[in-house]
């Protein structure tokens, strides 16, 4: 039977990122994944990361699998795709099916890494054609040029819901609700902004009480439900839609894992049916790891460093690498995951209720409640100040682990310091040279350069603009507040794009100086 | 012991439910009154469930319903649905078509640059 | 929770439910069964392919699957109120050579001593019965009383009826000793429990042969790991049973239209036990192929599920059966060497009867405890 030192089962971020490291240390490594592409979920998230620079912050999901891939494959990793893991049997037995046939093989060293599937919520009408997960709807429009669905309600306000209801914007689809059974916004709140003031009507504490249609979804009925998750009659609302987006969490893919006699627990705060197992990855079978959320459910940035940390114990396990140098290794990859898991989002802050900021800024209500922050928050928070001529506009109002505007500033007008955390500030004597890079570096679209006073009763507003066609100058149209209804009118000043802003183009808009800390986003006149 | 393991326990009676008649259990079209009624009937574990109705039996093997049943029999027993066992994984990973599984690459067959 | 009654039945699988429920029926509701595992029905209970048939077996075990044949499983499905499946569409043994025709040969004229209709055909006969099968088959043995049901619905129905009777069922109970009191069978011990019968049933598969090792008693068991798949539901093709000359491939077609399929690889009493019956990766390839040889039609079908279990192989083939004669109060049902399904209802009503009345409508002679002897 061949033999392997390593099989790695899934070429997702997590699975990649350990044979990489696997591979880095002379061992022979080779990667199984069902589908027809590397890189698991990576190629469906077209936007930008949030993290440090460690994290690959600030660059494109699909990106970042390109560089998972050339990196794996300059290492001679081989990936083979098309190729599903059937079982895993005892003595660390893989049997894998590829076209035609089903081959054993033996290894030293597993690493499982195979990932999530969507969970799914039930309601009167949930099995009609037109009910999808969120996860499903990102595969047909990022993977396949598919678009979903014409008109589209979201339930989920998580981060999934949230940024898969921008993409399915950007995709051309009307976004006509975003509903969730909680009181509050589950993902970060810049991602919520995002997605508010290009109009998207948020839904908190309520939930779908229907699918309507015959054949397929028609409609969706939802309604208001109290703190006890019964619907309050006479709330109910209801929505022409043809697609149902679900974005209601992820439960882990462990069952290889189980197969194979691991330990197992149900542990709700990781997503459901994981392995007991180590920080670093080692299950209860030895030479049997696990990386990603197939070990509890997080995202794909701590996917990537669970990875590395998989990759290494394995390598370790296998007489590679000494005791010792994992152990450095690990300790800085402990302090690199450690830096994705601070701040309010937090696994320790789950199901907590935060009221105030790290920085004992009291934290938006409106934000959790409507998906925005309102005009008269805004102000107290320390990236939002005024002084004359063009300068930065920071809504950012959560401590979430994401740093790149600080770097991108060559003139230093933002500081975050060296908490990853932090609010980033916008420093007072910065001179703001109106270059753009903070407006393009913000994952998560968060920053304006504004220029309150243009001297003809103008202001210019320059936002982050990810939807095409692109409007051009001189056009007219309207400039949408953050809570994505219309504020005034509007005239495009310019649309800027360059290779240094990766598809983020900046978009500068004139608007009555009145509106200057108001209008957030522009819409062509209809 | 554990939570389902004294069968005696007493559950309360059987009520219907106004969704009933709701599908959770795609593969195999079984609804949620009749997981309920399975339990009342004694099946209080999910391998129990699974080999009486046959819900996760399916294609997707459970992917989608097993928290799903999960949910229901825990509620129905009064229990923590982590009390409930893990439902047990079994080769194939992914339905696969008998005569590929009957078609086993010879030595050396194995795949190589 | 209660720990004393007047039976105590040591096992959940069909054995002990079926036994559970004819006990209960008769009026006697005094009952504790205990289950080893967490689930009822785990062993091979669960885990067998949905035989009912009375072909192929050794005369001494046949009259008993007769009587359970002719009067219980006709009105099962309806006396437990749940969809046993059940199907009287008749056996076919297929043989592909001259071996196998002596074989099926020999067991069909046994079975014909004792007044059970199976009769030899020819590979065309084969084919009118069952289109399906390829035209390797050149030689059957046709048994139409035989069919199967659904193993699963029957013995966890078994287990609803004897339960909704008011018999005690606790599971998670793995009994480590019996215990004699007075020259009478009376504890049945647990790691947690002690519980007291004044009659005590084991039935506890391969387990058994521990059990019974602690009042002295031994029934001659070795296991051997049998392994099943199941396929994705299939238009309807077929209602017969079907075995082979030699043992290694039989199967049905289900009600829900997936096709279950047992088979062997050879290997199956030397598969390594981890201590859960996981299959062995060789199996169910070897298993896909050898039915591919008789329904080459199968061979797009999808198998969504494989499985194994622990047999209980007897000394000789059948089970051990009936009362303990040393001591008092003691009853033994296993060894039912992997077609212990078929039986179950008819070993269970005659347990039950047994039990209460001290006499069975079937005799149990043949099926001893201690009927093993040296060969010379």
């Amino acid at each position: 039977m061949k033999r392997y030192d390593l099989i790695i089962v899934g070429a997702g971020p997590s699975g990649l990122s350990a044979a990489i490291e696997a591979a880095k240390r002379g061992i022979e490594v080779i990667v199984f994944d069902e589908n027809e592409k590397p890189g698991g979920q990576l190629f469906k998230q077209i936007h930008k990361f949030f993290g440090s620079k460690e994290h690959r912050a600030k660059v494109r999901g699909f990106v970042i699998g390109e560089q998972l891939l050339e990196e794996a494959d300059k290492l001679g990793v081989k990936v083979e795709l098309n190729s599903t893991v059937i079982g895993l049997y005892q003595d660390k037995e893989v049997v894998v099916k590829k076209d035609d046939k089903v081959t054993h093989y033996k290894a030293d060293a597993i690493i499982i890494a195979t990932g999530a599937a969507e969970n799914m919520v039930t309601f009167p009408g949930w099995t009609l054609p037109g009910v999808i997960g969120a996860g499903a709807a990102q595969t047909m429009m990022n993977l396949h040029g598919v678009k979903p669905g014409k008109k589209i309600l979201m339930l989920g306000s998580g981060n999934v819901g949230l940024v898969v209801s921008f993409q399915l914007m950007q995709c051309g689809c009307d976004v006509v609700a975003l509903v969730d059974a909680a009181p509050r916004v589950g993902g970060y709140g810049v991602h919520a902004a995002k997605v508010a003031r290009t109009g998207v009507p948020f839904y908190l504490s309520h939930t779908i009480v229907k699918a309507e249609g015959e054949e397929c979804v028609t409609g969706v009925t939802i309604a208001e439900v109290d703190s006890s998750f019964k619907f309050i009659e006479g709330t109910e609302k209801h929505f022409d839609v043809d697609t149902i987006c679900l974005a209601v969490g992820l439960s882990p893919m462990s069952q290889l894992l189980k197969m194979a006699g691991c330990k197992m627990e149900d542990n709700p705060k990781r997503g459901g049916q994981v392995p007991i197992c180590d920080e670093h990855g080692s299950t209860s079978i030895p030479g049997i790891f696990v990386a990603g959320d197939v070990s509890g459910i997080e995202e794909a940035s701590s996917a990537m460093i669970e990875g590395r940390m998989a990759g290494i114990t394995a390598a370790e396990f296998l007489g590679y690498i000494q005791k010792d140098e994992m152990g450095t290794e690990l300790e800085n990859l402990d302090k690199a995951l450690d830096g994705l898991r601070q701040g309010m989002f937090a696994p320790s802050n789950r199901g907590k209720l935060i009221e105030k900021t790290d920085e004992g800024i009291e934290v938006s209500e409106s934000l959790l409640k409507k998906g925005y922050v309102s005009d008269d928050e805004i102000e107290r928070f320390p990236g939002v100040t005024h002084k004359k001529g063009i300068h930065p506009v920071i809504e950012c109002t959560q401590n979430i682990p994401c740093n790149p505007c600080q770097d991108a500033c060559v003139k230093k007008c933002i500081s975050i310091g060296s908490n990853i955390t932090s609010l980033p500030i916008v420093v007072e004597d910065g001179d703001c040279i109106n270059c753009g890079m903070c407006v393009a570096s913000c994952s998560g679209q968060a920053i304006f350069l504004v220029d309150e006073d243009c001297g003809d009763g103008t202001a210019t507003v320059t936002l982050p603009y990810e939807f095409l066609p692109l409007p051009s100058e001189g056009d007219k149209g309207i400039a949408l507040g953050r809570d994505g209804k219309k504020v005034c009118e509007a005239t495009v000043v310019s649309v800027k794009s360059a290779k240094a802003f990766d598809k983020t183009h900046l978009l500068t808009m004139r608007v009555p100086k009145e509106y200057a800390m108001k209008a957030r986003f522009y819409k062509e006149a209809e | 012991m554990n939570a389902v393991n004294d069968r005696t326990r007493d559950i309360g009676p059987f009520v219907e439910g106004p969704d009933d008649d709701m599908l959770i259990c795609r593969c195999e079209e079984i609804t949620k009154g009749e997981i309920r009624r399975a339990v009342h009937d004694g099946m209080w574990t999910m391998t129990e469930i699974r080999r009486y109705l046959r819900t996760g039996m399916g294609l997707c093997q459970g992917q989608t319903c097993a928290k799903l049943v999960k949910g229901i029999v825990a509620r129905e027993l009064g229990i923590s649905p982590a009390e409930l066992e893990p439902a047990t994984s079994r080769v194939p990973m992914r339905p696969i078509e008998m005569h590929i599984f009957a078609n086993e690459a010879k030595e050396g067959e194995e795949y190589e640059d | 929770m209660k720990t004393n009654a007047q039976v105590v039945i040591i096992g959940g699988g069909i054995i002990g439910c079926s036994t559970a429920y004819y006990l209960a029926k008769s009026g006697v509701k005094d009952v504790i069964v205990l289950e080893g595992s967490d689930h009822i029905g785990n062993g091979g209970s669960s885990r067998n392919g949905g035989g009912v048939r009375q072909s192929g077996r050794d005369v001494r075990e046949l009259p008993l699957v007769m009587y359970g044949i002719k009067n219980l499983w006709p009105t099962l499905s309806e006396e437990l109120e749940v969809d046993c499946e059940y199907h009287q569409d008749g056996n076919l043994r297929l043989g592909k050579n001259d071996e196998h025709a002596k074989i099926l040969t020999k067991l069909a004229d046994n079975a014909r001593a004792v007044g059970l209709d199976v009769r030899m055909i020819d590979g065309d006969e084969v084919r009118q019965i069952n289109p399906y099968l390829s035209h390797e088959v050149t030689v059957a043995s046709w048994c139409p009383t035989d069919g199967h049901a659904n193993p699963l619905t029957t013995t966890l129905g078994f287990y609803k009826m004897a339960r909704r009777l008011g018999v005690t069922f606790i599971s998670g109970e793995p009994v480590k000793e019996l215990r004699v009191i007075k020259g009478k069978i009376r504890q049945v011990i647990t790691p947690n429990n002690v519980y007291e019968g004044e009659s005590v049933l084991v039935a506890a598969g391969l387990d058994s042969r521990e059990i019974l090792s602690t009042v002295g008693i031994d029934v001659p068991m070795v296991k051997s790991l049998l392994e099943a798949l199941v396929t994705e539901a299939q238009p309807h093709m077929f209602d017969q049973m079907l075995g082979t000359a030699e043992a290694d491939f039989y199967g049905h077609q289900t009600k829900h239209g997936s096709f279950v399929f047992g088979g062997s690889s050879g290997m199956e009493r030397f598969n390594k036990d981890n201590g859960t019956p996981v299959t062995n990766s060789k199996t169910a390839p070897c298993i896909c192929r050898g039915i591919m040889k008789y329904f080459p039609d199968l061979a797009n079908a999808k198998i969504v599920r494989t499985w194994a279990g622990w047999m209980d192989a007897s000394y000789d083939g059948v089970p051990a059966l009936g009362k303990v004669d040393e001591i008092d109060g003691l009853y033994v049902a296993c060894a039912f060497h992997g077609h212990g399904f078929g039986i179950a209802p008819a070993a269970g009503h005659q347990l039950a009867k047994l039990i209460t009345t001290g006499t069975t409508d079937i005799s149990l002679d043949e099926l001893r405890y201690d009927r093993f002897k040296a060969k010379i």
